[in-house]
C-alpha cells in the first residue's frame, strides 16, 4: 500500500493536537508527550518516564503451602502432622536452627547466599479468611471496612495524584485484579504484544488510523472514552518494549509455562524503561487439597520448580538492572498443618512470604515462630500482618507513605528491607 | 531531476530549507529535502486527496449525488427510541430486527411479544443444543464422557458458554436471552468450580425457564439446584456442622445483600438449607434430598421462624427462600442491579423504589418489573450509556456484520473459536471466578488493553480472516447497496446496517480519515476501498463509540 505518508515530526504533532486527555488524570511526564508527535513520544516518556525503581508483585493463586517451600524443620509438629509430605529435614537448603527452603528451590540459592533473598515466615491477614475470594479481595484490598473497591496498589501508584497507565501493568487476566482496582489507570494486558493498535501496518496507515479514531471519539466522555484516549497513548508509550529485543539478556534461558512467559514480559517491559513503577503477575494454582507429593515429584515440586526457574531466569535476564527492581510473593492464605486423607492440605491460615532483589536484607528468615499444634482444623497461626511487610518495601523502595498505602494500619517493624 | 534529489545525501541528512507542502497546507518545515511531503502534488480541486494506487477511472455517479443525511430507505431506519430498546433489550441491531419491530406494529408491541418467548419461533438457535452434545446428557454421563475423555469437564463448560454465545447472536427470543444472562451472572455459579460441570448446563436452562417467570420460584429451583450446591459446599454440608458458604452467599448476594444480616443468620440459613445433596465424583452423581443430613431445630432468619421439625428440610427450605425473595431488602437489590443493567451506573433512588414497589406488589412477577423499567424517563434518557461488555461486543458484532456460524467441524471453527475471541477482550461467559458474578458498570470494563483487544476483534472480523472456517461473512461487494455510489453514500448505508442508523457526521470524517477517501468519491465494486481497505472501513465503525456502548 503506497498511501503518501504524511510524515515528518512537526506534521504528526500538528495532526495529533486535537486529542487531549480529557477528564483523565495525568500529568508530568505522559502530558509532555501529548505535546509532541509520535516520534517524540519515545524519546520524551523514556526520559521522563523513568521508574528509579521497580515493585513486582507475584500472586501465588490458590493458596500456597507456605510449610512446604519455608520448612520449620525444629518444630516436631511439622514431622507429626505430616507423615506422607512432609520436606525431609536433610533435603533442605539453607537451614537455620528452624528453617530450611525446600530443595526445588535451588536455581535461587545464589540469591539467597548473595543477600538478596529472605523469606517471612507466619505473615497473613490479621483473621482468619478461608475463601479464595474473599481473602484475595481482602488481602489486595488492604484497607478492611472500606467498600470503596480501591487495590493497595492503586493506591501505592496514585500516591502523587498523577500517573500514566503505565506505571502500573498487569501481565495477565482480564479485569484488574482487587489490588490494582481504582481511580488510577492501570494497564491490564494478556502480553506484550497485544499492546498494539490494529489495522495495517504502514506508518501513514498508523497515523490515518489514529486520527480516524480520535475523530470518532472525539466528543465521547464517559469510561470508555477515557479508556480510548489511554490506548492511544498506551501504545506510544509502549512502543519502546515493542522495539527493545525480546530476546533475554545475559543469556537467560525462560521456560514456556505461564509464570516465565510473564516475568519474561516483565523483565522486556523494565528494559525498556517506559516508567513501569509496577508489575503484577500471577502463578497458580497452588490450591493443593490432594496429590501434594514429596521432593521428588507431585503438585509442590512442580509448581515450585516453575516458580524457582522463572524467578531465576527473570534476575538473571535483568543482570545490573535488577539493582532497581524488588520482587514480592503473596498467596491469599496458607494451608493446614496437618495433612487430610487425600495427602493434600484444607484451607488454612498463616503463610511465607519472599522478597527479593533491590533493597532486601536477605539471607535470613524473618518472622516470630509461633509454634504448630497437631489437630485437624490447626494452623499455622499469623505473627506477622502481611501488611507490615508491605509496607517496608514500599518505605524503602518508594518513600510511600504506609498511612496512604494500607489505611489504618500501624505496621510493626520486620526488618526485612533496608533501612527498616 | 527533480532538485530534491539532486542535493548530496550529506545535505539531506542536515538541510534546514523551508517548504511548504502542496497537498497538505498546514504542512510547513525546515527539512525540505528529506521531509517527505516534497513528493506531494498540489491537489486538483476535482480529485480525492491521496488518491489510491489502484483507484479506477473516476465514472459519473449513476445517479445525481444525494444528500447524504437524507437516507433514501428511511423508512427502514429505527427511531432513536426505539434503537435504545433494541440496544438494550437485544444483544444489538441487526436489519432484521427492524423488520420485526415494524412487523409487530411498534417497538412496545415487539418488546410485548417478546415477553412471550414461547410463541416466537425459534428454529435456528434451537439447533444449536446438537452441535455439542454435553448440552443435553444428564450428569452420569456428562462424567463418564469427561471419564472417556471423548469430552473433558472443562470442553464441556467451554461448550457450554459458546452454546450461549450462539443463542445471543441468533435467537429470535432476544429478550429471553437477555434476561437469561442477567439472572445467571446474578445466582451465579462460575464454569470452573470444581464438579459443577456435571449440572452447570442444566443449571442454566433452569434460569432460562424462569427468567420470565416468578424471583421466588426461580430462588427456590436455583438455590436448591445441584450446580449450586456443588459451587457453594451446600451438596456436602451436614447435619452436624452445616456448611455455611451457601448459606451466606444467599443472603449477601442472591437477596437482601451485605449489610443486612448478622452472623446468626448465616447459621441459621446454613442449618435450612442442609440435605440437599449430591454424589459428586461417583458414576452417578446422584442428587437427592437426605433427610439425615437435614439439622433441624428452630430458625430464624431476619424475621423468618419456622420449627423446623421435620427431618424432611424441603418445605422449611421452601417457605425460607420465598420469605427471602419478598423480602423489601431484596426487591431493592433487584430492582437496583436491573436498573444498573438497563438504564445506567448511577439509577435514582426513585426509580430503584418504584421499581422494588412493583416487584413486591406483583408477587415477584418479572415481567410487570420490566414493563416499568422501559417505560420510565430515566430508561428513554440513558441510550447509550452504558458499556458493551467484552461478550456483549463480541456477540453484537457477529449480529452487525451477520456472520453465518456453521456447525463445528473441529476446534478451528468459527462458532468454536468465537469463545477465543471474548477471552482475548478479557471476559468469557459465566468464567467469572467468584460467586458475585462479573461486574456490570462500565468502568470496569473500560481499560486501555480491552479497548485494544476489542479493536483487534473487530478488524479480524471485518477483514474476514479470524477465523474462516467453518463461517460465512458477507462479502464487500454484498455490503454494497449499488453497484456505484458516493463513498459517502456508502459509509451511510453501512452505518444503518451495522449501527441502526445515519451515519453522524464525525463517523463519516472518521471514514474517510481513516481510507483517505473524500464525500464524493465514486466507488465501484473495482475501487480500493471494496478490494483491499474494506476491513479498514467497517472496522472504524465498529471501533466507534456508537458500537461499543449499547
Amino acid at each position: 500500500m503506497t498511501v503518501q505518508d504524511p510524515c515528518c515530526p512537526e506534521y504528526r504533532g500538528t495532526s495529533r493536537r486535537g486529542f487531549l486527555r480529557g477528564s483523565m488524570v495525568v500529568g508530568g511526564a505522559a502530558a509532555l508527550t501529548v505535546a509532541h508527535g509520535t516520534a517524540f513520544t519515545q524519546t520524551s516518556y523514556a526520559a521522563d518516564g523513568v521508574a528509579d525503581q521497580v515493585l513486582v508483585v507475584l500472586s501465588m493463586r490458590g493458596a500456597c503451602d507456605g510449610m512446604s517451600l519455608v520448612v520449620p524443620h525444629a518444630d516436631p509438629v511439622y514431622y507429626a502432622a505430616r507423615p506422607s509430605i512432609a520436606v525431609p529435614s536433610d533435603q533442605l537448603l539453607v537451614k537455620d536452627g528452624m528453617f530450611g527452603l525446600h530443595p526445588a528451590l535451588a536455581p535461587l540459592l545464589h540469591l539467597w547466599n548473595a543477600g538478596k533473598m529472605a523469606a517471612v515466615h507466619a505473615t497473613g491477614l490479621p483473621s482468619p479468611n478461608r475463601s479464595h475470594f474473599s481473602a484475595m479481595e481482602a488481602v489486595e484490598d488492604a484497607d478492611p471496612g472500606s467498600e470503596a473497591r480501591v487495590g493497595w496498589l492503586n493506591r501505592l501508584v496514585g500516591r502523587d495524584g498523577v500517573g500514566s497507565p503505565l506505571e502500573a501493568i498487569q501481565i495477565g487476566g482480564g479485569v484488574p485484579t482487587a489490588a490494582m482496582s481504582g481511580p488510577q489507570p492501570v494497564l491490564v494486558t494478556q502480553g506484550i504484544d497485544t499492546v498494539r493498535l490494529s489495522g495495517p501496518g504502514g506508518p501513514a496507515e498508523v497515523a490515518a488510523r489514529r486520527r480516524s479514531l480520535q475523530t470518532a471519539w472525539g466528543s465521547s466522555t464517559g469510561d470508555l472514552g477515557t479508556g480510548l484516549r489511554s490506548a492511544l497513548d498506551v501504545v506510544d508509550q509502549f512502543a519502546p518494549v515493542h522495539a527493545m529485543s525480546s530476546t533475554p539478556a545475559n543469556n537467560a534461558v525462560y521456560a514456556k509455562d505461564d509464570l516465565a512467559k510473564a516475568l519474561r514480559a516483565s523483565a522486556r517491559t523494565i528494559r525498556a524503561n517506559v516508567g513501569a513503577e509496577i508489575i503484577t503477575v500471577d502463578h497458580g494454582s497452588w490450591d493443593h487439597h490432594t496429590g501434594i507429593g514429596t521432593t521428588e515429584s507431585g503438585l509442590v515440586k512442580r509448581r515450585t520448580d516453575e516458580l524457582a526457574a522463572a524467578i531465576a531466569a527473570f534476575f538473571a535476564d535483568l543482570g545490573p538492572l535488577a539493582d532497581k527492581v524488588t520482587l514480592v510473593t503473596i498467596s491469599e492464605f496458607g494451608r493446614r498443618v496437618a495433612e487430610n486423607a487425600n495427602q493434600g492440605l484444607d484451607h488454612g491460615y498463616g503463610n511465607v512470604m519472599f522478597v527479593m532483589g533491590a533493597g532486601v536484607k536477605g539471607g535470613s528468615y524473618y518472622g516470630k515462630w509461633p509454634g504448630l499444634t497437631n489437630t485437624t482444623d490447626a494452623d499455622l497461626l499469623v505473627t506477622t500482618d502481611y501488611r507490615s511487610v508491605l509496607s517496608e518495601v514500599i518505605v524503602s523502595r518508594f518513600g510511600a507513605s504506609p498511612a496512604q498505602v494500607f489505611p489504618g494500619m500501624a505496621p510493626a517493624r520486620v526488618g526485612v528491607m533496608s533501612g527498616s | 531531476m527533480d532538485a530534491a534529489e539532486a542535493v548530496t545525501r550529506a545535505h539531506r541528512r542536515r538541510c534546514k530549507h523551508f517548504h511548504r507542502c502542496k497537498r497538505h497546507p498546514n504542512h510547513t518545515c525546515r527539512h525540505l529535502h528529506r521531509c517527505r511531503h516534497r513528493h506531494h502534488q498540489a491537489p486538483t480541486p476535482t480529485k480525492a486527496p491521496p488518491a489510491p494506487p489502484v483507484e479506477p477511472p473516476v465514472d459519473p455517479p449513476v445517479a445525481p449525488p444525494v444528500d447524504p443525511t437524507a437516507e433514501p430507505g428511511s423508512a427502514s431506519l429505527l427511531t432513536a427510541a426505539s434503537l435504545h430498546l433494541a440496544n438494550r433489550f437485544t444483544y444489538g441491531f441487526t436489519p432484521g430486527l427492524h423488520e420485526q419491530m415494524t412487523a409487530a406494529g411498534s417497538p412496545e408491541s415487539w418488546f410485548e411479544a417478546q415477553l412471550n418467548p414461547a410463541a416466537i419461533a425459534d428454529a435456528k438457535a434451537s439447533a444449536f443444543q446438537s452441535w455439542w452434545p454435553s448440552i443435553d446428557l444428564d450428569a452420569a454421563a456428562i462424567w463418564q464422557r469427561d471419564q472417556s475423555k471423548a469430552e473433558r469437564s472443562w470442553e464441556a463448560m467451554q461448550n457450554y458458554a459458546r452454546w450461549c454465545l450462539l443463542r445471543r447472536i441468533y435467537s429470535q427470543r432476544q429478550v429471553l436471552e437477555v434476561m437469561t444472562e442477567f439472572w445467571e451472572n446474578h445466582l451465579h455459579v462460575p464454569l470452573d468450580d470444581s464438579g459443577v460441570f456435571t449440572y452447570r448446563a442444566d443449571y442454566g436452562k433452569l434460569l432460562r425457564r424462569h427468567a420470565l417467570g416468578r424471583f421466588d420460584e426461580m430462588l427456590v429451583a436455583a438455590i436448591t439446584h445441584p450446580a449450586m450446591g456443588i459451587s457453594l459446599d451446600n451438596a456436602r454440608s451436614t447435619r452436624k456442622s452445616p456448611n455455611e458458604n451457601l448459606g451466606r452467599e444467599l443472603l449477601e448476594l442472591h437477596t437482601v445483600g451485605r449489610g443486612n444480616h448478622t452472623e446468626d443468620d448465616v447459621k441459621n440459613s446454613a442449618r435450612i438449607l442442609t440435605g440437599y445433596r449430591v454424589d459428586m465424583w461417583t458414576a452417578t452423581w446422584n442428587a437427592y434430598y437426605n433427610p439425615t443430613s437435614h439439622r433441624t431445630g428452630a430458625v430464624n432468619v431476619l424475621g423468618f421462624s419456622h420449627a423446623n421439625a421435620d427431618p424432611d428440610g424441603r418445605a422449611v427450605t421452601e417457605a425460607y427462600l420465598t420469605y427471602l425473595a419478598h423480602h423489601p431488602k431484596t426487591a431493592e437489590r433487584i430492582a437496583r442491579k436491573l436498573a444498573v443493567r438497563f438504564v445506567s451506573d448511577t439509577p435514582s433512588e426513585a426509580l430503584v423504589a418504584h421499581l422494588a414497589q412493583v416487584f413486591l406488589a406483583n408477587n415477584t412477577e418479572i415481567k410487570p418489573v420490566l414493563r416499568a423499567l422501559v417505560a420510565s424517563g430515566e430508561f428513554k434518557a440513558a441510550a447509550g450509556a452504558k458499556v458493551r461488555t467484552p461478550t456483549d461486543d463480541v456477540v453484537a458484532t457477529h449480529r452487525a456484520l451477520g456472520t453465518e456460524l456453521a456447525k463445528v467441524v473441529n476446534d478451528d471453527s468459527a462458532a468454536n473459536v468465537i469463545l477465543w475471541q471474548t477471552a482475548s477482550i478479557g471476559q468469557t461467559p459465566f468464567a467469572w471466578g467468584r460467586p458475585d458474578g462479573q461486574p456490570d458498570d462500565n468502568r470496569s470494563w473500560s481499560s486501555a488493553s480491552r479497548l485494544l483487544a476489542s479493536f483487534e476483534v473487530h478488524y479480524s472480523m471485518a477483514g474476514r480472516w479470524w477465523r474462516k472456517e467453518d463461517v460465512t461473512y458477507r462479502t464487500p461487494e454484498a455490503w454494497m447497496p449499488a453497484p456505484s455510489l458516493r463513498f459517502d453514500e456508502l459509509v451511510n448505508h453501512l452505518s444503518t446496517q451495522l449501527l441502526g442508523k445515519r451515519v453522524p457526521a464525525r463517523l463519516l470524517r472518521a471514514c474517510m480519515e481513516a481510507t483517505g477517501l473524500a464525500a464524493d468519491t465514486t466507488i465501484t465494486s473495482s475501487h480500493a476501498v471494496i478490494r483491499w481497505q474494506f476491513a479498514i472501513l467497517l472496522t472504524t465503525l465498529l471501533d466507534s463509540p456508537d458500537h461499543m456502548h449499547r
